[in-house]
């Protein structure tokens, strides 16, 4: 018995070492998981991007919105940056386009001067899950430490928003992701592994061809996947859409998001001759892409060099896109950039798949 | 991540040498022309050559045999000349297109059955059919009734719409074949195409071979067994080690060796005056011992056989079994090689699975 045992274990330790790559990489998960969980969920929140304005009239600027607006603007935080960058605006409609649009979080309005009856009024990009709240005690500290006892009204430009429904917006990518990884690469190296691919290349099928038809099967079972989760989202956790245009507007999301995952994993997948291997680097990139979409949490928490992989991550265009439409209830002229940023990525997979995709057995 | 990479050599691809070399008169009698190919696979600090400048031509219309041991390089060979691997050196022409120069051609004009099915298990035969027909072609207005046609050769049009897992080994292997012919290729390259079969199933196969050559398609199979390149083959080439040591028409193959019958003894033990005495006797070519075996060579064996058990007898040493045949290719092959087809010396030479030789 002890023989036997024996036996096994040398077999498998051996298989184990003979392969350093899988062996760095199952050591590298752990160390991935430490490092970029630890630094996506726990970093602070700095340089929010906020509008503050002043109510008219009057027509100048009151101390009490110079000073607040100084205040607001130096706000530290101990050994991080600091966490509002204050953009100054003279037209209240204008600050509030640009809140729409998503190029700030929040507004705050200041009245004309400190007083019980006149309201600070905030309003918040209530599809973040966490910088309302932040931005709001950030206020109320300012007016507290320059002795005005305005009240503070909070008004949630997208209404109340539950975390489920901020992450599920992001679960719709990570099945998209998870499907194409799992499902469509396996298959497509099982595939090499069983010699289909072999019986191909002696055909006069172009490897245009080969990397088309796998691509766009690929594409057409993510997007099964990410649309099941959808239709999960609406029934589960409440999120409504508002007409057909939204509809069909978050079905073209999902879709140009799944050519551009399909396309990375197939373009990568065609260079694994085993399954072990590519499965520890699959495990990696749905780790290191999904932790940087967003979709947990802001990518404005994350470090700087983590920020780097989001701009690169068609999954945080994707969340972004997704976001837009069904929280947010923005058109094509706001997400527009998320959709050209996946259709880049998508191209250039493509190609990098037909690059990649050995037309002989070298 | 461990595949070995070949050597980049270019020797070979001249552009002018090898358009001037393809170039050929149609209807000319060879149909594949090989010129000093070589194969050289590097792996780490190991370098094989599977492949070792071998020339030669496939005439239009042959089924031609590459007879070898396991890892002898005829796998490789057919891997060059069906685009899937670029030679080290040296060229070939399929037709009239070159194998580093015009791939696309050559893929339009052969069918390959590979040494490892890749066949869609999970597919039905029909399924299995249709989509390589799609692959190679075959115009969609005849490929319903081409693949009931090949079915029915393959005798599976029973079994036309079960999946190929449910097939035996045979029935797989007829499929595959027979998918490899569905677009009437020029050239059919048949890789090992009976191993593991059982006798039955080799049987079908053959036949099956043969009637798809009586189409005027030129046939390349390589095996290692010899029976096989006997029944089947036109012409043989016999190699190893990446060499081509000999090609001929099996008559002219078998009279590579001393004509007559070759005779086995078994022995448990040897007395040299035995040996002396019998080499001494009229008829004798040769006398050697392999093993516990002693191997005569005799022109005219059932004749000799008598005298050489009495001289046995006379030294008393026991015999343990005698056999007399006329020699088979098998014989031959020991003859110019000094080892047998399937010596298991080769085995870490076999190709990995959809993988590349090493």
């Amino acid at each position: 018995m002890i023989r036997g045992a024996v036996a096994i274990f040398k077999r498998d330790f051996k298989k184990f070492l003979s392969n350093p790559f899988v062996v760095i990489m199952t050591l590298m998960m752990p160390i991935m998981y430490l490092v970029i969980f630890g630094n996506a969920f726990g970093g602070t929140i700095s340089h929010v991007p906020v509008g503050v304005v002043q109510e008219v009239p009057p027509y100048n600027d009151t101390p009490l919105f110079t000073s607040a607006a100084a205040a607001l603007n130096h706000i530290p935080q101990k050994d991080y940056p600091k966490l509002l960058d204050v953009t100054v605006y003279t037209d209240e409609k204008k600050a509030k386009q640009d809140l729409a649009r998503g190029l700030i979080s929040a507004v705050i309005v200041f009245p004309s001067e400190i007083s019980n009856d006149h309201a600070v009024r905030l309003y918040v990009d209530s599809s973040n899950s966490i910088i309302p709240a932040l931005v709001e005690s950030a206020v109320r500290g300012v007016l507290a430490s320059l002795g005005a006892h305005n009240p503070v009204t909070v008004n949630k430009i997208y209404g109340d928003i539950k975390y489920i429904q901020f992450f599920g917006v992001g679960v719709i990518m990570m099945a998209i992701f998870t499907s194409t990884m799992f499902g469509g690469g396996i298959a497509l190296i099982r595939d090499r592994e069983a010699g289909i691919h072999e019986g191909y290349l002696v055909t006069p099928v172009k490897r245009t061809s080969i990397i088309a038809g796998i691509i766009s099967s690929g594409t057409v079972r993510a997007f099964i996947a990410g649309f099941t989760i959808f239709l999960i989202d609406i029934l589960i956790t409440g999120i409504t859409i508002q007409s057909v245009e939204v509809f069909l507007l978050v079905l073209l999301v999902i879709l140009i998001a799944c050519i551009g995952v399909t396309s990375l994993v197939v373009s990568f997948a065609s260079r694994f001759s085993a399954q072990q291997e590519y499965a520890s680097v699959v495990a990696f990139l749905n780790l290191i892409l999904f932790m940087t979409s967003g979709a947990f949490y802001p990518v404005i928490g994350m470090p700087d060099w983590l920020r780097w992989i989001t701009i690169i991550n068609p999954e945080y265009y994707g969340v972004d896109a997704l976001r837009g439409i069904i929280l947010r209830g923005q058109g094509l002229d706001v997400i527009g950039m998320d959709l050209i940023a996946l259709l880049i990525f998508s191209g250039a997979m493509f190609i990098l798949g037909i690059a990649t995709y050995r037309r002989t057995l070298e | 991540m461990s595949q070995p990479v070949a050597e980049g050599g270019k020797t070979g691809t001249d552009p002018a040498e090898a358009v001037t070399v393809c170039t050929v008169v149609p209807n000319a009698s060879s149909i594949i022309r090989i010129d000093h190919l070589t194969k050289i696979f590097r792996e780490r600090n190991r370098t094989v050559t599977a492949v070792d400048d071998v020339t030669f031509e496939v005439w239009r219309g042959e089924i031609f045999g590459l007879l070898g041991p396991n890892g002898a390089g005829k796998s490789t060979l057919i891997r060059m000349l069906t685009t899937l691997l670029h030679p080290t050196s040296g060229t070939a022409c399929v037709d009239s297109y070159d194998i580093i120069r015009a791939p696309e051609k050559i893929r339009g004009i052969i069918g390959v059955c590979p040494q490892n099915s890749t066949l869609d298990i999970e597919l039905t035969a029909y399924d299995n059919l249709e989509f390589y027909g799609k692959l190679v072609n075959v115009d969609d207005s005849i490929l319903d009734s081409r693949i009931l046609e090949l079915l029915e050769m393959a005798e599976l049009a029973d079994r036309a719409h079960m999946k190929v897992q449910t097939f035996s080994g045979g029935m797989r292997r007829k499929l595959e074949i027979v998918r490899a012919f569905i677009h009437h290729p020029l050239i059919l390259f048949l890789d090992e195409p009976t191993i593991g079969l059982d006798p039955e199933a080799r049987h079908e196969v053959w036949q099956q071979i043969a009637k798809l050559n009586e189409e005027k398609t030129t046939i390349i199979l390589t095996t290692h067994y010899m029976d096989e390149a006997e029944k089947l083959c036109n012409r043989i080439a016999f190699v190893d080690k990446g060499r081509l040591i000999a090609l001929d028409i099996l008559e002219n193959l078998k009279q590579l060796i001393p004509a007559g019958d070759l005779i086995e003894i078994g022995f448990d033990r040897m007395d040299e005056g035995i040996l002396s005495v019998i080499r001494g006797m009229a008829l004798i070519n040769s006398v050697e011992i392999k093993g516990t075996r002693l191997i005569i060579s005799a022109k005219n064996g059932s004749k000799v056989l008598p005298e050489i058990v009495a001289v046995f007898e006379k030294f008393s040493v026991p015999m343990t079994s005698i056999s007399i045949r006329s020699p088979s290719l098998e014989d031959v092959f020991i003859h110019l090689t000094g080892k047998k087809l399937d010596d298991g010396q080769n085995q870490d030479a076999k190709p990995a699975r959809g993988g590349i030789p090493r």
